[in-house]
């Protein structure tokens, strides 16, 4: 990185409109936060407004009776299963990957095939996944929501880690293995301690994608009970104005946690992106 | 490392692969030559009548035209809008990081969030687009329901939700250059223009390239935010080939034909696949 | 080491609330109910809350889905045999598709639903044997609607056929420049399909013909499309994307003179000062004929039970409940549901609030069904778009026709 010193400050002119253009952005986003504190009558008599004149929670307290927060729990069952089945099949698969010879050729196949499974569209799969749900017995089931994800997940979860995986110099496992340390202890002891920010990362991005997982959810899960947030969003959107209120507080509980993660986002897209394409 | 322990390592991301991925693309490819009479059991081969029926009706060709149009006018849009977003962040400020921090967030969101938020913000009578229209005196736009402008509206959201995308990876790219390659092209008497031509833009075009992918790969999926904006209306202006084939699917169940839309689909982005991966393997000129 | 420790806590922890969640909730007393959204769904969530109070045991969860989303999932969970829902919310179209196939529970066996029901909905109801397949919840049946002092104003006679309709449109337009008079709901799909079908009957065309095949490709059809499409000067812009709210509001509040479809459903608030401009003034009859004579549309929506339920007696107890004389007189009074139960059309206290209830009976009595196919859904699906595509221009008449009849003759030999 060639940040810091030798970079040329901004003048007034450029900042202001880097602010401008970050209030643009947001502004959906603080529409839905004030929408979600607005009472219905007061959103309907002046829809351009955005401050709230007389906040309320009338929206959570209705989406808390619709038993939103099973919803969330569901989302975070899945989100969490699906992140660590993602982490746990994908870290000897690419610790192989990585340490196998050859690897140009290889890069290159695994590059296809990864390319390949993520422009697949996830419409294509449902229906034989549903047959393949059915048959394991998983359909309407979280279980089978968690283990549908490993099809973007698993790829993503290996490209990433391929590319901290080579970081590590092979000397630092050589000389455990001088002493004697099998595989998995090599593993444990060294390279999942030194590979942990990347693990993390990895993780982050998986738990993003996940939590914001809709078309199999939306397909695959028919009873209420196992609804998770996106597909409890959905079927709540319907020719009903007056529920925006209460869509906007589904939308900010549903934000919040990825929001919280922005960070690791923000490093991973400026730093893992550019390392992977090289 | 010994076959049988790379083997062992691979197990379980390969059998997770077979499973989900590669069986059910086989029976795609068997299903499409399939007409079903009752949702999912009982397929009967019937040669190519399933691609003769996408080719004759007019939905299919449509929604090509309109997955093509969505893809090429969200990523040209996505990646201008990026880079400038990239220029104008690449001087110091106080405060900076913040500002990409804000930028980034609805990158984040679910898609189905954003649909429903900004289906509020499009609605003709409500909606807050239209209503901060006509507060300062100007009509209002009929964003989804015009047939011509519906398509554009959901670009529109996309670009809101995905120039952040691109702006990073462009901004990491940007940072990554030397500045004494700029010194160097100032002190030959480059202007600011020409500096970004024959500077900035050849020795960003990897980066270019990648967020490009990225944001095509995506744009060739859409499926949630037509879900939950229009449902793939007016008339069939916003369906698109994902909507088509969840319709198709799981409205109709005529699985055979939806097979066939979905193997369309498939050879697609195995080209583009294919594409794609030389231009990121070619060895850097 | 701390982290690895950290990790093995995390992933029992995930195990615990994984077992916990895919533990099957005790199936004994879950009701689950999938309806419709908007005035059906309200008077469904007031029904919930009573049944409630009276079962505090019973976990019930009920889904509120916009009509084709309502469709997509009740089908699909039949098909594959999910048991993932009780309480079907049924349109009476997708009825034939839902009976043939063995997806409804017989109510007949589950211990019977109190009739007597209005004739036409009780018909649809019953399976090919006359057992109760599901129950009638809402006596709707297609009306035409017109603000009966706008009309005056302007001089014109309330339109009897669908020429007279289309020239009050250009008469009321000419007095007032700029407005546009008349709607109805433009939504691809079921509800511009609803729209079209009173115009496609009264100038003589069909759909599919008695003997199932696609008929769309006849004068007949092309004359009433041809008509239908006349109208779009006096229609307000964005009409493409009208449902049921729209049509209602514009309604009350005086924005349009005349509805080419409206529902009893929708008339509860017509009437109630609060919500409506347009009190005593809106007239809803049976809709204008053309080459032949007006035939009311039924459109009723029924419960019935899944064939898979794992809560049949529970579900049937409910649906007993919901359709009890009381109940469907207080949705009414509430909503302004349409009864199904024949008594309740002389009720009193109905026929009072809603003045239009004679008329109603007897165009219910005399209404018919909308054609009784098993691929209706797609057949309303395929016409729903091209007439969309049509409305819009970005295809003839004759085009949008011959593509839907060519879609729906695939459709219908499956």
């Amino acid at each position: 990185m060639t940040a810091g010193m030798n970079e040329r400050p901004a003048g007034p002119l450029r900042i202001a409109l880097a602010l401008f253009v970050a209030g643009l952005f947001a502004l959906p986003l603080l529409w839905m936060l004030a929408t979600s504190v607005k009472p219905v009558g007061e959103y309907m008599a002046s829809p351009a407004a955005l401050l709230p004149q007389a906040p309320t929670f009338e929206h959570y307290v209705a989406i808390g009776e619709a038993r939103v927060g099973r919803a969330a729990l569901n989302s975070v069952i899945v989100t969490v299963g699906a992140t660590l089945l993602a982490l746990l099949a994908s870290f000897p698969a690419a610790y192989a990957l990585a340490r196998l010879r050859f690897h140009r050729r290889l890069d290159a196949a695994f590059l296809v095939f990864v390319l390949l499974v993520k422009l697949t569209p996830p419409i294509v799969l449902a229906v034989p996944l549903y047959q393949v749900l059915r048959t394991l017995g998983l359909l309407d089931t979280l279980l089978g929501l968690i283990l549908v994800s490993q099809i973007y997940a698993l790829p993503f979860a290996i490209w990433m880690l391929l590319g901290f995986i080579r970081d590590v110099p092979m000397a630092l496992e050589e000389a455990a293995r001088m002493d004697g340390a099998r595989l998995p202890q090599v593993m444990r002891d060294i390279l999942i301690p030194v590979l942990a920010p990347g693990l993390a990362a990895t993780g982050v991005l998986v738990a993003i994608a996940c939590w914001n997982e809709f078309l199999f959810a939306f397909l695959f899960v028919q009873s209420p009970a196992n609804f998770t947030l996106p597909t409890f969003i959905a079927t709540r959107i319907n020719e009903d104005e007056t529920l925006w209120g209460q869509l906007s507080a589904i939308g900010v509980l549903a934000s919040l946690p990825v929001l919280a993660l922005i960070g690791v986002v923000h490093r991973a897209l400026s730093r893992g992106f550019a390392s992977g394409m090289h | 490392m010994k076959p049988r322990l790379i083997v062992l390592l691979l197990a379980p991301a390969l059998l997770l692969f077979a499973l989900l991925t590669v069986y059910p693309l086989v029976r795609v490819l068997v299903l499409a030559f399939t007409a079903t009479e009752h949702g999912f059991a009982e397929a009967r081969f019937v040669g190519f009548e399933n691609f003769v029926e996408l080719q004759e009706g007019r939905a299919f060709r449509r929604a090509a035209w309109n997955t093509v149009a969505f893809a090429l006018m969200a990523t040209i849009s996505e990646l201008l809008l990026g880079l400038a977003l990239a220029l104008l962040l690449d001087r110091a400020f106080p405060g900076r990081r913040w500002i990409t921090l804000v930028l980034l967030a609805p990158y984040v969101l679910s898609t189905i969030v954003v649909g429903a938020v900004w289906r509020a913000w499009f609605h003709y009578d409500i909606g807050f687009l239209n209503s901060v229209l006509r507060s300062i005196g100007l009509p209002g736009v009929p964003w989804l329901f015009d047939p011509n402008l519906a398509l554009s509206s959901i670009v529109l959201v996309d670009v809101w939700q995905a120039t952040p995308f691109c702006f990073l990876i462009l901004y990491a790219g940007l940072r990554a250059i030397p500045p004494e390659l700029h010194e160097a092209a100032r002190m030959d008497g480059a202007g600011a223009w020409r500096r970004l031509r024959d500077v900035t833009l050849p020795l960003l075009a990897p980066y270019l390239l990648v967020a490009g992918l990225m944001r095509t790969v995506d744009s060739f999926k859409l499926f949630d935010k037509v879900y939950a904006m229009t449902g793939g209306g007016p008339g069939n202006a916003t369906e698109t080939l994902s909507m088509h084939v969840h319709r198709l699917a799981f409205r109709f169940f005529d699985i055979g034909l939806a097979s066939a839309a979905a193997l369309v689909m498939v050879v697609v982005a195995g080209l583009l696949a294919a594409l794609y991966a030389r231009q990121i393997m070619r060895p850097p000129a | 080491m701390i982290s690895l420790r950290r990790t093995f806590f995390a992933a029992g922890f995930t195990a615990g609330l994984l077992l916990a969640a895919i533990a099957p909730a005790a199936a004994q007393d879950r009701l689950v109910i999938a309806g419709r959204d908007a005035a059906f769904g309200t008077a469904l969530a007031s029904m919930v809350t009573a049944y409630q109070a009276l079962n505090p045991t019973v976990r019930i969860e009920r889904l509120e889905l916009p009509g084709g989303q309502l469709y997509e999932r009740i089908a699909l969970n039949a098909r594959e045999r999910a048991r993932a829902l009780d309480v079907l919310m049924l349109d009476d179209i997708w009825a034939p598709e839902f009976m043939a196939n063995g997806w409804l529970a017989n109510l007949d066996q589950l211990g019977g639903v109190q009739g007597p029901f209005v004739r036409s909905a009780d018909a649809v109801s019953r399976g090919p044997a006359g057992q109760m397949l599901a129950a009638p919840m809402v006596g709707n049946v297609a009306m035409f609607a017109f603000n009966a002092e706008i009309l005056a104003r302007h001089n014109i006679a309330p339109p009897t056929t669908w020429t007279q309709v289309a020239a009050a449109g250009r008469a009321l337009q000419q007095a007032e420049p700029g407005s546009t008079p008349i709607a109805f709901r433009g939504v691809r799909g079921n509800p511009i399909v609803t729209g079209f079908i009173p115009v496609l009957g009264a100038f003589g065309g069909e759909i599919v013909n008695a003997q199932g095949r696609a008929a769309l490709d006849s004068p007949q059809a092309l004359a009433a499309l041809q008509y239908f499409l006349s109208l779009r000067p006096y229609l307000p812009r964005g009409v493409e994307t009208w449902n049921a709210n729209e049509v209602r509001q514009a309604i009350e509040q005086g924005r349009i003179a005349i509805a080419l479809e409206f529902w009893p459903g929708w008339a509860g608030t017509l009437d109630d000062a609060s919500r409506s401009r347009v009190v005593g003034r809106v007239n809803l009859v049976s809709p204008p004929g053309e080459t032949r004579g007006p035939a009311p549309m039924l459109g009723a929506w029924m419960l019935g039970v899944a064939a898979d339920s794992p809560n049949a007696a529970r579900a049937a107890d409910f649906i007993r409940f919901v359709l009890s004389a009381e109940n469907q007189k207080r949705m009414a009074i509430e909503t302004g549901n349409p009864p199904t139960l024949t008594a309740l059309y002389s009720d009193p206290d109905l026929v009072q609030r809603f003045r239009w209830f004679p008329a109603q009976l007897a165009a219910l009595e005399a209404a018919q069904p909308r054609p009784r196919i098993t691929q209706w859904n797609r057949v309303e699906s395929i016409l729903g778009e091209q007439l969309q595509i049509a409305l819009i221009g970005q295809a003839s008449p004759q085009e949008a026709l011959a593509e839907a009849n060519r879609q729906i003759a695939r459709a219908m030999a499956r």
